[in-house]
């Protein structure tokens, strides 16, 4: 048996060994990991205004960021609706209330905006984008790049069945108050004069669609006075 | 010294038939089921264990003389969880999407039974390059049934075979389907228990 000073030392060697290890390969490649994030949240971000990738352009770090460049602009609006002149996305002070908004142009007109979510589930916090058509209150698609939740489960959000059940559902009800998406347990039945605002939910993940209906009204609340310009000029 | 006399081959090929430890260790079962949806995952996840087993094994024998009694385990399991850590990091650096698909797993490979249970039972005994090789045949042993289980599963699942399409347009115009069981855990099961039975049978063992 060896002496209790042998054996701290030997554990204090191993753990300062295998640090110096860890903290070099994670300052090594920090910024390769970090741009690949971003690259990330960009791809979703087309994905959510209906980009999708191609046999002859599959969607390479290069390829997402040109796309990106070439149809994507960011701008920022406050509480009260009101774009803030000269500035993007990546100039937000958080808790300024100031919220990103990311513009899809095709061929001069809007064809839509992507706005970030995020929100508690069941076991993480998810993180994803939400894009609503030019109209201003039909949804257009919806995306999840980060969450924590179990896969198969709650995972399931970042499936396109379950993604693309959004597409065409509106979040304000025939007055024009906000009232949000809802994925409801069991299917939508179509007849219901619901049906425009709920889509599917998923089985074995209750509290991380409950979770994902009070983040999305949460986060649309935010952005409620921009849509409802948005609709008075397109006389919607 | 050959390269490979005759112990060390067996430290190497045992695990790959007479001892794998998936079929007849039955352990690194819950990553086994995970991982094998499609066959890239699974090849992916195999490189990974190779990479983690074979250095963590050589690692843990040379310090074996060294490592006191009463903290080896929790030793074992630091080294282990370092070189998790830097696959990890590199795949999210190098593979983000696979990184991605792999989620939780790649981390899970700390708690891989397998892991811990060769630098234990073997590279605290043995040398280096011995322990390295159990390592190695170990990793590819559980990697060998995790790319067959993938296989089966991405065919009659969706039809593909390393994404690419086996199951010709026509069969499915006649009618043919997908088996939806073989992408969710279930179908992983069954087709592991198979070829569990049918590696049991081949290898000729027999309960006691």
């Amino acid at each position: 048996m060896r002496s209790n000073a042998y054996t701290l030392v030997f554990t204090m060697a191993v753990t300062i060994v295998l640090g110096f290890f860890l903290s070099l390969a994670n300052s090594a490649l920090k910024d390769r990991q970090e741009l690949n994030t971003q690259i990330d949240m960009k791809k979703n971000i087309l994905q959510s205004l209906d980009f999708s990738p191609s046999e002859e352009k599959p969607w390479t770090p290069e390829i997402v960021q040109a796309i990106f460049d070439d149809y994507i602009s960011s701008m920022v609006v406050d509480k009260d609706g009101n774009i803030v002149e000269g500035k993007t996305a990546d100039d937000i002070i958080e808790g300024n209330n100031e919220f990103p908004v990311f513009v899809k142009t095709l061929n001069g007109t809007v064809d839509g905006y992507a706005i970030p979510i995020s929100g508690k589930g069941l076991w993480s916090t998810l993180f994803g984008y939400f894009a609503v058509e030019s109209d201003g209150m039909t949804a257009k698609g919806i995306t999840f790049y980060s969450h924590g939740e179990t896969p198969g489960l709650g995972g399931e959000v970042e499936k396109s069945w379950f993604r693309d059940n959004f597409k065409g559902k509106r979040f304000i009800n025939s007055s024009g108050a906000l009232i949000g998406i809802q994925a409801i347990k069991g299917g939508v039945d179509e007849s219901s004069v619901d049906a425009y605002h709920q889509v599917d939910g998923i089985s074995g993940a209750t509290m991380t669609v409950k979770g994902l209906n009070n983040f999305l009204l949460k986060d649309l609340k935010n952005y409620e006075l921009f849509f409802i310009q948005i609709r008075n000029n397109t006389g919607a | 010294m050959a390269l490979l006399n005759k112990k060390s081959k067996a430290a190497l090929s045992d695990p790959l038939m007479n001892n794998n430890p998936i079929t007849l260790q039955v352990l690194g079962i819950c990553s086994a089921l995970a991982v094998t949806i499609r066959m890239d995952t699974a090849i992916v996840m195999t490189l990974a264990v190779v990479v983690v087993m074979s250095i963590s094994n050589t690692v843990i024998s040379l310090l074996r003389n060294y490592i006191p009694g009463k903290v080896r385990i929790i030793v074992q399991l630091s080294v282990i969880a370092s070189l998790v850590i830097l696959t990890d990091q590199f795949l999210k650096a190098y593979m983000y999407d696979m990184s991605k698909q792999l989620t939780v797993f790649v981390a899970l490979i700390i708690t891989n039974c397998i892991v811990m249970g060769r630098a234990e039972a073997f590279a605290m005994q043995n040398g280096p390059w011995r322990s390295f090789l159990d390592g190695l045949g170990n990793a590819l042993g559980y990697g060998m049934i995790l790319i067959g289980v993938a296989f089966f599963r991405e065919l009659l699942g969706s039809g593909t075979i390393y994404n690419f399409q086996v199951i010709p347009d026509s069969f499915y115009l006649a009618g043919y389907e997908n088996m939806g069981l073989m992408v969710l855990s279930p179908g992983a099961f069954i087709i592991l228990g198979l070829i569990v039975w049918a590696h049991r049978i081949a290898a000729k063992i027999e309960e006691d």
